[in-house]
């Protein structure tokens, strides 16, 4: 056990909970997960003399050996966000648990036990890691989980000393009795207690306060970072299964062909090629070695079916036809609402002025460093199958393996590896991947890994959707907004990557947040808005993208929101400041982040813009960029960004500030170049010479600040990486007087609009 | 059959000359700390060092390493103990962590040859390398903190 630097060991086991027996099981710890070098898992400690437990199990978060290790289950999923780390640290803050002797299990499998509160939309929460909600949804089910296993630990020590409980109180790992001098460890309780059926609830009044905490609000360091350092930790692609073989899949290049005939004479001649899978999307190659699926896979001769709808999608033309249509104010569809706050028909009606805009934002690739990958091994009936992989979300991957082999939910079991980035591309209900894995193994009878290239992962990637929006507000004759219309032209993403949720959750708004989110405004006084979400067809595979659908709303809002300012002659930030009226927080932010850069000093030769947005319910950003513009060349230079937040109570400073920091990067590097272009049905990008991310050379200074207060914590995995769009195109407008209403603000973009 | 030293050891691995060096140390010999992640030597993620020197594995036939040596992330100190990998956990740099080991191999090749860097010498030895997360502030300050205590 490491006593050096704060840092719990971190296992993955599967722990089924069995209520009332107080002993938990250990029940996947197979030869195969061993050989995943995964440490087994060590519960079989025998009871010290004269104890009844070797370990309790006070409820299904936590449990307490005798030799004083406490044990936490983390139901999310790892993928740099840290909330391995926060979610523990939660329930051992509460529990008043020696850090230095806590360890962290991941959930394997779906077991609503362990299901995240905010999404409950099945009837019952899932293992679900999105929309920054993990931290904000688990705090209370950790605090409740970490405070009743403490009380429980209070009430034994009690009788065991025959004293009141309420003269004893906690140190770490530690139950002290001030007035005799007593004092007996966790692991000492935990060795004569015995643990009801079920605990009481404990009341939130007796929750620590946070003047209370020892670990909350303080730099404790993340769990992963030294696995992480030394090449130990086992993302995906690291999955090693005894028996186990490789396969690559050529994919079909438009969504929605098939393989018609295949020539695999040159393919099966490739050294160490044992087999040919045909599948209905694509051919895999099958081999005792990487290199010889990958050679294997070129030298496939393939004819593909030629009937697709997706063969008709130019980018251009399409995005055309979606601004078309958000600018047709009599043309809606059947999901139009996501805000509609008074009656914006009156307001435009008896206006004194209209403003309108219209924006336009292509497609972006997550560029997530793991490529795609999945390694399975699926029984002989075809119907259970062991699943190695990097997901979002143990539950929809136990579903969507399921739903793919026709078989019920308990017969797959799901390991979740580290993820190497995912920023939203393993969230799905079918994980294509996770599908290439089943089949090929169901097919061949033997643990199969399947490795995307990173080839495939573009021209298979699954993007933020094509959006065309477009803006009008009415005012009155001070110049006041009374009315706001906002009207997106984009596709029901929600529906692609998850079929199932779309049909619980639809709802009479008949839209979804990965589609509109960000859309209209709650934190402008506004008195008449409407969001109006036109549901177009896709012109791409479609999802998540790291803050959503925000960072194209608050792209087109933030711009506009600038463009009103500038007609009115205001100041950008006064105006946003002024319109945040009746929004403490948003208000708190924008002053704080104009001090930060010192708004009000005149540049020479750059220029500042500034956006405000929000994400994780409740969470607010402001940014503001410092640009210079090359008007010969019309490239845009990013000098400095400065952000400030609002999420909350702050439960991990140091990792916030790296969320922060991670989230500028990503939404400049956006921003600035990265762009998905889709011609005849195929994408024309392939790797990261011509999908461009933004490199240490082109990071500008930034300066980061989160206002940490005592409402309940919100997300920071995704906020504030939608200001960068229209903070950006906001500082290029001042220091130019070019408005580039389309993302991304690439260089010719900027010429054109300098010579509008 | 190809023939080299990693982290120390001679191997022979049983595959076709043209087998680049990444999947010998991955799928062969089970080194999973090098990652794959570009396959073009775009990306970093994948760096290696051989006889010394920081290389891309992906685009590296393992005919060419022939009787030379090989250091992956895995033999870099064997116990964690790099000054960068010390500095690496101070400075909390890895979010996600997939192209750190990349990150870190390409450091180490940096303070060999020069033990201090400056700030500009460190962003020209590591664009080389993606960190999709946007860990490089932290990259830098680590890399700093790794010459401090060297």
């Amino acid at each position: 056990m490491r006593q050096d630097n704060l840092s719990p060991v971190v296992r993955t086991t599967r722990r089924e909970f069995v209520r009332g027996m107080g002993v938990t099981f250990a029940v996947g710890a197979t030869g195969i997960i061993g050989a995943c070098s995964m440490e087994p898992s060590g519960e079989n400690a025998p009871a010290p003399a004269g104890g009844r437990n070797a370990e309790i199990t006070p409820n299904a978060w936590v449990s307490i050996s005798a030799d004083d290790v406490i044990t936490i289950q983390f139901g999310g999923t790892e993928m740099g966000q840290g909330t391995m780390t926060s979610l523990p640290l939660v329930l051992a803050e509460e529990l008043d648990a020696d850090w230095d002797r806590v360890q962290v299990e991941t959930v394997t499998g779906h077991d609503p036990v362990y299901g995240n509160p905010a999404f409950g939309y099945y009837g019952f929460p899932i293992l679900y890691t999105a929309g920054s909600q993990t931290l904000r949804g688990y705090f209370n089910a950790m605090r409740q989980a970490g405070a009743q296993a403490r009380r429980f630990l209070l009430d034994a020590a009690a009788v065991e000393w025959g004293v009141p409980v309420v003269e004893l109180e906690t140190e770490p790992s530690r139950v002290m009795h001030p007035a005799s001098g007593r004092s007996m460890s966790y692991g000492q309780i935990a060795a004569i207690a015995e643990v009801p059926e079920t605990l009481a609830e404990v009341d939130e009044s007796e929750y620590k306060s946070a003047d209370e905490y020892r670990y909350l609000g303080k730099d404790v360091a993340r769990i992963d970072v030294p696995a992480k350092s030394d090449g130990t930790a086992k993302f995906g692609i690291d999955a090693q299964v005894p028996g186990m073989v490789y396969a690559s899949i050529l994919r079909t290049p438009v969504e929605g062909e098939e393989p018609l005939d295949v020539n695999d004479t040159a393919a099966r001649a490739v050294d160490g090629v044992t087999d040919i899978v045909s599948l209905p999307y694509g051919v895999a190659v099958v081999g005792d070695t990487v290199e010889a699926t990958i050679w294997g896979k070129n030298a496939l001769e393939v004819t593909w079916s030629e009937t697709s709808r997706f063969r008709n999608v130019e980018q251009t033309r399409d995005l055309n036809e979606y601004e078309a249509r958000a600018r047709d104010l009599n043309f809606s569809t059947d999901n139009p609402l996501w805000q509609d706050v008074g009656d914006i028909d009156a307001a435009f009606a008896a206006a004194d002025q209209i403003i309108d805009a219209g924006y336009r934002t292509d497609p972006a690739y997550h560029a997530q460093m793991e490529p795609m990958n999945a390694t399975a091994s699926v029984s002989e009936d075809g119907k259970s199958a062991e699943i190695w992989v990097s997901t979002q979300t143990q539950s929809l991957t136990v579903m969507g393996a399921a739903d793919a082999l026709d078989t019920t939910i308990d017969r797959i079991t799901v390991h979740p590896m580290y993820i190497g980035g995912s920023f939203g591309r393993r969230a799905e209900f079918r994980q294509k991947y996770v599908d290439d894995a089943l089949f090929v193994s169901r097919e061949i009878g033997k643990p199969v890994k399947v490795i995307w290239s990173r080839e495939d992962d573009v021209k298979d990637g699954c993007f933020r959707p094509l959006a065309a929006q477009y803006l009008r507000a009415a005012l009155d004759a001070e110049g006041h907004v009374v009315a706001l219309q906002h009207r997106v032209a984009t596709p029901n993403v929600l529906r692609y990557m998850n079929e199932p949720r779309w049909k619980v959750t639809r709802g009479p708004r008949r839209t979804s947040g990965l589609s509109m989110g960000g859309a209209g405004t709650t934190r402008y006084d506004i008195p008449n808005i409407r969001a109006e979400h036109l549901n177009m067809d896709r012109c791409s595979r479609v999802a998540a993208w790291r803050g959503v659908a925000e960072s194209y709303t608050r792209f087109a809002l933030e711009s506009f929101i600038d463009e009103v300012a500038h007609m009115q002659g205001a100041d950008p930030l006064a105006y946003r400041i002024a319109l945040t009226r009746n929004d403490p927080s948003g208000r708190a932010v924008l002053e704080e982040v104009g001090r930060m850069a010192e708004w009000s000093r005149a540049r020479e030769g750059s220029a500042l813009g500034v956006a405000l947005s929000e994400f994780g319910r409740g969470s607010v950003a402001a940014g503001i960029a410092e640009v210079s513009v090359d008007e010969r060349t019309g490239a845009i230079q990013v000098h400095k960004y400065w952000m400030v937040i609002d999420a909350g109570f702050i439960v991990a400073p140091r990792n916030t500030e790296a969320q922060m920091e991670g989230n500028i990067i990503f939404g400049l590097s956006n921003a600035l170049k990265e762009r998905i272009t889709i011609s005849g049905g195929s994408v024309d990008q392939s790797n990261f010479y011509d999908y461009q991310v933004m490199r240490m050379n082109e990071v500008p200074e930034i300066q980061v600040k989160a206002l940490s207060n005592n409402k309940p914590p919100g997300g920071v995995g995704e906020l504030g990486l939608a200001t960068t769009g229209a903070a950006v195109a906001n500082a290029v407008f001042a220091a130019t007087g070019a408005r580039v209403r389309e993302l991304p603000l690439l260089p010719d973009r900027v010429l054109a609009a300098l010579r509008a | 059959m190809a023939s080299f030293i990693i982290n120390g050891e001679s191997v022979n691995v049983d595959t076709h000359p043209n087998t680049p060096l990444l999947w010998v140390v991955r799928e062969h010999l089970k080194l999973t700390g090098t990652k794959f992640g570009c396959g073009v030597g775009q990306c970093g993620a994948c760096t290696v060092h051989i006889d010394g020197a920081a290389t891309y594995s992906c685009l590296t036939p393992v005919s060419a390493v022939e009787g030379r040596e090989i250091t992956t992330i895995e033999g870099l100190s064997g116990d964690g103990s790099h000054p960068l990998q010390r500095s690496w956990i101070a400075e909390q740099v890895p979010q996600c962590g997939y192209c750190q080991s990349g990150q870190i191999m390409r450091a180490a090749d940096l303070l060999a040859n020069n033990p201090q860097p400056n700030r500009e010498e460190i962003i020209a030895h590591m664009s080389t390398n993606i960190c999709r997360c946007g860990t490089y502030s932290r990259i830098i300050k680590a890399i700093e903190r790794a010459a401090e205590e060297a």
